[in-house]
């Protein structure tokens, strides 16, 4: 444990086998220092799809679109040569605000785009990374396909689970923690992947699971990870 | 690359630069030659940037192996009265592939390079990056680029001051393995589900928002720039004749050192598996592989002793496919990975034809069923029907891609499944 604790410390990108480039750092590694702050605005509007649209501070009750946000969808839309071809920025756009995607959300972007609800409603729920309920502050998803099952992603998937002290689609009591199995992540080589909010940590144990945990109660405390 | 290893015997020249940060940045890509080749390419106009692209023999790179600059002429070559549209497929979604995330995040002006290079070539005025959603790090990465990109004035209203103008958009999916079919994928872009269109017609007469279209994949158009800069003679060097050039092998399962390895094509799967990679993990030994991610037919260890180029895997009985060589050592139930595959894409079926939608959910249960040890003869004779079922009857071929695996399990790990219809208890306790 001690081990898998320092390793995580030196280069969590990856939570376990950094191979030839343990001198990485995470910065090197996730390109935080390259990428920076991105303004709420959206930047360059071809640009201004760039969000997490998984974020650990949620407003559930946030207005959408104002202010930086009523920018950025004009960015958006500028962008396509019709309005319907917005749709899944924009809904990534909310959730990002809100954290999950409420059927008043969705009447609310369709509105924005000029579509009718039910259509929104429609494609939204066509892909998988839309919540229609609210997650936690985090949301871990372990990849269980099969690179990662060969190297016993089942067991990193219990792991969280019992450290997390929740259950599968459910949300610890503290409200930080939801887990899932997620489908392939793209990232077989660095198995067990596992996806928390927008990052990845890679080759993950059930051994990484508690430092990981613990990384993300600091974050949590000290004000979070955006 | 070879990241988290690499090896001597690499040819690394998509890879060259993984691991290096300063090498994402505009100028030290800049540093690395970055741009020489957009600009050489401005200078040639797109005829001959085309044949350049056309004579090296480039082969898309997301699978099917589709000869890039044949593709390209089948685009209008009037951009008068519709406008053109370049998509990039970064949407890397088949289990066991993971080069396209490694090229946004430690390379992304190679991808804009390329994909400028591409769209001059096509008359595209607009580049759509449709990313997959879950790929925010390296989304974010390519975001920071295209600014880059624009305020160098390599993209936008004035390239290079030639007077063409591309721009470039970065899009991001929201999960759905099929989006990454290059219709879906079109619907997705439009805003609608991602779900694949009959062709024809095909994208370049009627593609994304209703104009003509070609979509790409990241490695693809990253291995463009290096034609443009050093030729078309020099691409056919490296690989085979029908295959050349260098390509990225996704090195995943029970190996030593896994990891993303760029090889020319032909590279041997054995040399690759015990060489380059260690050979198998713990002192084990080897089971099976599936040599182009999980779409593919299994091939057994006995299997292994071929060149990796799109004619020798598919002699072998599969296909190279992405490139994503997936290893099981011995220990591995071969029913169990394969249900896992088979619940993947019954999870990811579009829904639209009945065989897919109903096929891939009832292989599933059908395999949770022989791995409990509750089945009979009978439900290998229904696997080997729903199969027959789900082979060329359907709009898209994720149909047949989770058909593969099973009726290549089953012809050659026969044995496995018989154990579990026997109630072996070694069997049952493995799965």
């Amino acid at each position: 444990m001690a081990e898998a604790k320092t390793k995580l410390g030196a280069n969590p990108g990856f939570a376990g086998e950094t191979g030839e480039f343990a001198h990485l750092t995470e910065s090197d590694v996730r390109g935080t220092a390259y990428v920076g702050t991105r303004p709420l605005d959206g930047g360059h509007p071809g640009a201004s799809a760039s969000y997490p649209y998984q974020l650990a501070d949620k407003q559930p009750d946030a207005r959408l679109f104002e202010g930086p946000y009523a920018e950025r969808l004009e960015k958006i839309r500028s962008r396509y040569p019709d309005s319907r071809g917005a749709l899944l920025p924009v809904l990534n756009l909310a959730q990002e605000i809100r954290g999950h995607l409420t059927a008043e959300s969705m009447a609310s972007v369709a509105k924005a785009l000029d579509l009718a609800p039910a259509y929104v409603r429609g494609v939204a729920t066509f892909y998988t990374m839309y919540n229609t309920r609210p997650v936690g502050r985090y949301l871990i998803q372990v990849c269980t396909n099969v690179a990662c099952n060969l190297c016993d992603a089942d067991d990193v998937v219990a792991a969280f689970l019992e450290r997390a002290g929740t259950e599968q689609g459910e949300t610890s009591a503290d409200g930080l923690f939801t887990v899932i199995e997620a489908e392939c992540l793209g990232a077989c080589g660095f198995p067990a992947a596992v996806q928390i909010n927008e990052r990845y940590f890679e080759n993950v144990t059930p051994d990484d699971v508690p430092a990981i945990l613990e990384r993300l109660r600091a974050e949590s405390a000290g004000g979070g990870h955006r | 690359m070879a990241y988290p290893y690499r090896h001597d015997k690499e040819t690394r020249i998509l890879t060259a630069h993984f691991g290096e940060p300063d090498a994402r940045t505009l100028e030290g890509w800049k540093r690395r030659g970055g741009y020489d080749a957009l600009r050489k390419a401005l200078g040639m106009g797109p005829e001959k940037v085309v044949d350049e692209v056309k004579n090296s023999g480039l082969r898309g790179r997301g699978g099917a192996g589709f000869p890039t600059g044949l593709k390209w002429t089948f685009m209008p070559k009037d951009d008068r009265r519709q406008p053109h549209y370049l998509l990039i497929n970064a949407d890397e979604s088949e289990p066991g592939a993971f080069k396209d995330r490694e090229l946004c995040r430690w390379t992304p002006h190679q991808l804009i390079e390329g994909a400028l290079i591409g769209a001059f070539a096509i008359r595209a005025k607009h580049v759509y990056i449709y990313v997959r959603g879950e790929f925010f790090e390296p989304a974010q990465i390519v975001a920071r680029a295209i600014e880059e990109a624009y305020a160098a004035g390599y993209a936008g209203a004035d390239v290079m001051g030639s007077g063409v103008g591309i721009d470039v958009t970065l899009h991001l999916g929201a999960g759905a393995y099929i989006c990454g079919e290059e219709t879906g994928l079109m619907n997705s872009l439009e805003g609608r589900r991602g779900q694949p269109r009959i062709k024809p017609p095909f994208p370049a007469a009627v593609g994304a928002f209703g104009q003509p279209s070609t979509i790409n994949n990241v490695e693809t158009l990253c291995a463009v720039p290096h034609i443009i800069t050093r030729g078309a003679q020099w691409y056919r060097s490296m690989g085979t004749e029908k295959s050349p050039g260098t390509k990225m092998f996704n090195m995943s399962g029970h190996l030593v050192r896994r990891g993303n390895y760029e090889f020319p094509l032909g590279f041997n799967l054995k040399e690759l598996i015990y060489d380059v990679c260690g050979g198998i993990r713990d002192g084990r030994s080897l089971k099976a592989v599936i040599p182009g991610g999980s779409s593919v037919p299994i091939l057994s260890a006995a299997e292994i002793d071929i060149a990796l180029d799109y004619e020798s895997v598919a002699r072998a009985g599969s296909m190279l496919g992405t490139a994503s060589v997936i290893v099981m050592d011995d220990r591995t139930s071969i029913v169990k990975q394969v249900r896992r595959i088979v619940e993947f894409y019954a999870h990811e079926s579009c829904g639209q034809c009945t065989p897919c939608r109903e096929g891939t959910t009832w292989m599933g249960k059908i395999l949770r069923r022989i791995e409990a040890g509750d089945s009979t003869e009978a439900d290998i004779e229904t696997l080997t029907e729903l199969c027959r079922n789900m082979t060329g009857t359907t709009i898209c071929v994720l149909s047949d891609s989770a058909a593969a695996p099973v009726l290549s399990s089953l012809r050659k790990f026969r044995g496995e499944y018989d154990a579990l219809l026997r109630r072996d208890e070694p069997a049952l306790a493995s799965v």
